[in-house]
């Protein structure tokens, strides 16, 4: 009953305890860590659960609906839910063996990143979102700057001025929301925004898209992104652009279908900024040499997919992006933790140093292609099946030419990968000498990878979790009386 | 180019915000007046900020004290610990007595602020600002080497763990007494009569871990920052 | 109003304009900070109400006429400690960055790096 506070609260206490359990035993810093994340992954599926039966609403501190603030788990959040379990579990697992630097902040800080994560998806109330969307954005810059390489800090530098910019735009428009409406609670303030002039509600739409385009990559604010990537640990690039990157799109998506409606005009700027997100991202990862970069490229591409399908502002609109955002998720920590294998074992960080690994690591080689090929698009795995949802959704609205460009986008993303895969299988000039791979390393890449697989061939696995979503963002009136209890 | 470039972009966004601005609607605030005409009631804190910060809107503050965990165990790490030297001048001993001769004070006015947090301007963010300045005094006078004899950087990390847990566990309390998490009225603490000292259930409390938290954070991201290699 | 409104826009216009044409790295963090006391003023001129007291009250005289809006206030606080943290996390990397290039401009760290 009270399990949904303790999906924030866990992770919360967790970091905070390390650094005291630490001074007692050093040993037992990873075992609490390890139960820990087990607890609250069982805690997740419990919660998922229920939500799926009946959306929950749960009242901090017992204040009625309008005076405290909520927590609202619809089918929404609790496929966000999901994914952070899932992720945050796995790259834990990992961290174990991966992380051989300032180990005991290493957790604390991912402890603390799940936890924001987990508010900012949540919550139901806007001023919380901003503060967990701070806890998650200072906890990344102190991850990306935690291996203390030249790389890292200046990633960290640009991460934090570009972050600290975003939260200034967001905070800049929560705060004339709050002016226009006279409250914080979504609910609320979805039901009094109407009344706020045109010009208000334009300028705090900008301002939200800025703010939280900064965080997802929207194109031309995309910068940092690649910089980051490449300084930081291979284990936060997974929860970073699995969970992360994802959050933020989170927010967004729910704060413009709660507070603006999918307007023509709103749909629009979506669907072709969206296009033009993967387009331009897909073309320059095509450039990259670097596998992080690469892979940070791609992840900017699926923001841009999943924006398009979102902005389609229909049904299966709603659901093949949400779909998408579930796989791109799996697909790019199964990536990531990869790579990160091919780094930590023989220190392959270009598309080249791949040379010949498909041979002495066939297993883990055989995991990262499966989700290359998925995130490209191809059948049977679930990439495809979110891509072709998306198409199909595109075409019923007649947005022609967005959905022309959908497989437009795979093909130039099958051009790329086909040079990692390439790059795996051909023969390497020397024999290489490849060090046994801890499981810890490989059991959790191989899961998140079949799992890729899995959802591909039985796609109602997950989908029975997201038919639902549709009903709590297209149509607000459903989640403000969630909310209010009505 | 650069420069020009920059500017057009500052003065149409300067510009939205000041039309903004100027077409601004208000709206009925029921919230802000129920909270001004039930706030006294409902949490027995005279200082309706300290209500909605630790009770109406706890879970916020909690957000808050984990920002300033994230930031000063970051910190932490991010300088070296092992050459720990600073530039300074050398003080008089008169700097240096009347230094010694003002702690004292600080301490009672960092505690005073903290303890009266519900009743009076203040709390435990506030207090513990307070309460941080007493080692930074002690840095900046008599040096780190000195700072970090008195209060060890351990104590003082313990101190912020003790804080941040405190603040959650509290929380929890409230589940165990029947109500939500951070539930204070709601799960049967004895509020007491507004303008005590010991009323308003777990807001002082909330105030007191706060209070730790910031004073051990501010310290250790001050005599980190402060150190040179 | 009007003249605090208009202030608030050219700090904040200004706390951009540092942000994206200065060099420096202390700028840069001495830019942020502008913008972000500029929205701090924000939250103080939609707390004000004119001849409002501040929302402290008296254990028995509850009635005041006036009192300021406590949710900005309570908001504003929590604003700016995150700033201030954040202000914090980012002069310890200028000063990791230092050590490493010794320098502080963006251009020669980069003709550094190469």
């Amino acid at each position: 009953m009270d399990t949904p506070v303790l999906l924030i609260a866990l992770p919360l206490l967790t970091a905070f305890s390390l650094g005291i359990i630490k001074i007692f035993s050093k040993k037992m810093v990873k075992v609490v860590t390890v139960i820990s994340a087990t607890v609250h992954l069982a805690l997740i599926m419990s919660v998922v659960r229920e939500a799926m039966q009946r959306p929950i609403v749960y009242h901090l501190g017992d204040w009625d609906n309008l005076l405290g603030i909520s927590l609202v788990i619809d089918s929404f959040s609790a496929m966000m839910a999901l994914l952070i379990g899932v992720l945050a579990y796995a790259v834990i697992i990992y961290s174990l063996v991966y992380v051989d630097f300032h180990e005991l902040k290493y957790y604390v800080l991912s402890f603390l990143l799940i936890a924001g994560v987990m508010g900012m998806s949540l919550t139901g109330d806007l001023f919380n979102l901003y503060v967990f969307f701070e806890i998650v954005s200072i906890t990344s810059y102190a991850l990306v700057a935690i291996k203390e390489e030249k790389a890292s800090f200046e990633g960290a530098f640009k991460y934090l001025v570009m972050g600290m910019l975003s939260g200034a735009f967001v905070l800049l428009a929560i705060i004339l929301t709050y002016q226009v409406t006279g409250a914080l609670n979504f609910a609320q303030v979805a039901a009094n925004f109407g009344d706020a002039p045109m010009l208000v509600r334009q300028t705090i739409f900008v301002f939200f898209l800025i703010g939280f385009g900064t965080k997802f990559c929207l194109v031309p604010l995309h910068a940092w992104l690649p910089d980051v990537y490449c300084g930081a640990p291979a284990s936060f690039n997974a929860l970073s652009s699995g969970l992360v990157i994802k959050a933020s799109l989170y927010a967004f998506i729910r704060i413009v279908y709660l507070l603006f409606g999918m307007t023509t005009g709103i749909s629009q700027v979506m669907i072709y900024w969206g296009v033009l997100t993967f387009l331009v991202a897909h073309i320059l990862a095509y450039q990259q040499e670097s596998l992080k970069r690469l892979l940070g490229y791609s992840s900017i591409a699926q923001i841009g997919y999943i924006m398009l399908a979102i902005g389609l502002g229909t049904e299966s609109g709603i659901i093949a992006g949400s779909y998408h955002l579930f796989n791109d998720g799996l697909m790019k920590a199964t990536l990531f933790l990869g790579v990160g294998i091919f780094s930590y074992t023989v220190g392959a960080s270009k598309i080249d140093d791949l040379k010949g690994l498909g041979f002495s690591m066939p297993k883990v080689s055989f995991a990262v292609v499966i989700a290359t090929l998925a995130i490209i698009g191809l059948p049977p795995f679930n990439g495809f099946i979110s891509k072709w949802l998306i198409l199909q959704a595109a075409w019923e609205t007649e947005y022609i030419v967005a959905a022309f460009f959908v497989p437009i986008g795979s093909l130039l993303s099958l051009g790329y990968y086909l040079k990692v895969i390439k790059a795996l299988y051909s023969r390497a000039e020397g024999e290489l000498e490849v060090k046994p791979i801890d499981w810890k390393l490989r059991v959790p890449t191989y899961v998140l990878s079949a799992a890729c697989l899995v959802m591909g061939i039985i796609p109602n696995l997950s989908l029975a979790l997201i038919t639902n979503i549709p009903k709590f963002l297209l149509d607000s009136s459903n989640y403000i009386n969630l909310l209010l209890g009505r | 180019m650069r420069k020009f470039a920059s500017l057009v972009v500052v003065v149409i966004l300067s510009s939205l915000l000041m039309m903004t601005f100027l077409s601004l609607s208000t709206a009925d605030y029921e919230l802000s007046e129920h909270y001004i005409n039930y706030g006294v009631e409902e949490t027995k804190a005279l200082n309706l900020v300290t209500a909605i910060l630790f009770d109406y809107r706890a879970f916020d503050t909690l957000g808050e004290a984990t920002v300033v965990f994230a930031v000063a165990s970051t910190i932490a790490f991010l300088v070296p610990k092992r050459t720990a030297s600073m530039i300074s001048a050398r003080f008089s001993i008169i700097m240096q007595q009347t230094t010694s001769l003002v702690i004292p004070f600080l301490f009672i006015i960092g505690a005073y602020i903290i303890a009266y947090g519900h009743i009076s301007p203040g709390g435990g963010f506030a207090g513990g600002v307070i309460l941080a300045v007493i080692t930074i005094l002690i840095t900046v006078t008599f040096g780190i080497r000195y700072s970090d004899r008195q209060v060890r950087s351990r104590i003082k990390s313990f101190m912020e763990s003790f804080g941040a847990m405190g603040f959650v566990l509290l929380g929890l309390l409230g589940m165990a007494l029947g109500g939500n998490f951070l539930a204070n009225a709601n799960s049967h603490f004895n509020l007491g009569v507004p303008g005590d000292l010991i009323s308003s259930g777990i807001i002082p409390h909330l105030n007191v871990m706060t209070g730790l938290k910031v004073a051990a954070g501010l310290s250790i991201m001050f005599n980190s920052l402060i150190k040179e290699e | 109003m009007e003249t605090t409104f208009l202030a608030i826009a050219v700090l904040f216009g200004l706390g951009l304009y540092i942000i994206l044409t200065h060099q420096n790295l202390i700028k840069i963090a001495m830019g942020i900070g502008v913008m972000e006391s500029a929205i701090i003023l924000l939250f103080i001129i939609f707390s004000y109400r004119p001849g409002g007291t501040a929302p402290i009250l008296d254990a028995d005289a509850q009635a005041y006429d006036l009192i300021v809006d406590p949710i900005p206030q309570a908001l504003s606080l929590t604003a700016i400690v995150i700033g201030a943290a954040t202000t914090a996390l980012m002069l310890a990397l200028i000063i990791k960055i230092y050590n490493r290039y010794n320098t502080l401009y963006i251009d020669e760290i980069k003709k550094l790096k190469g």
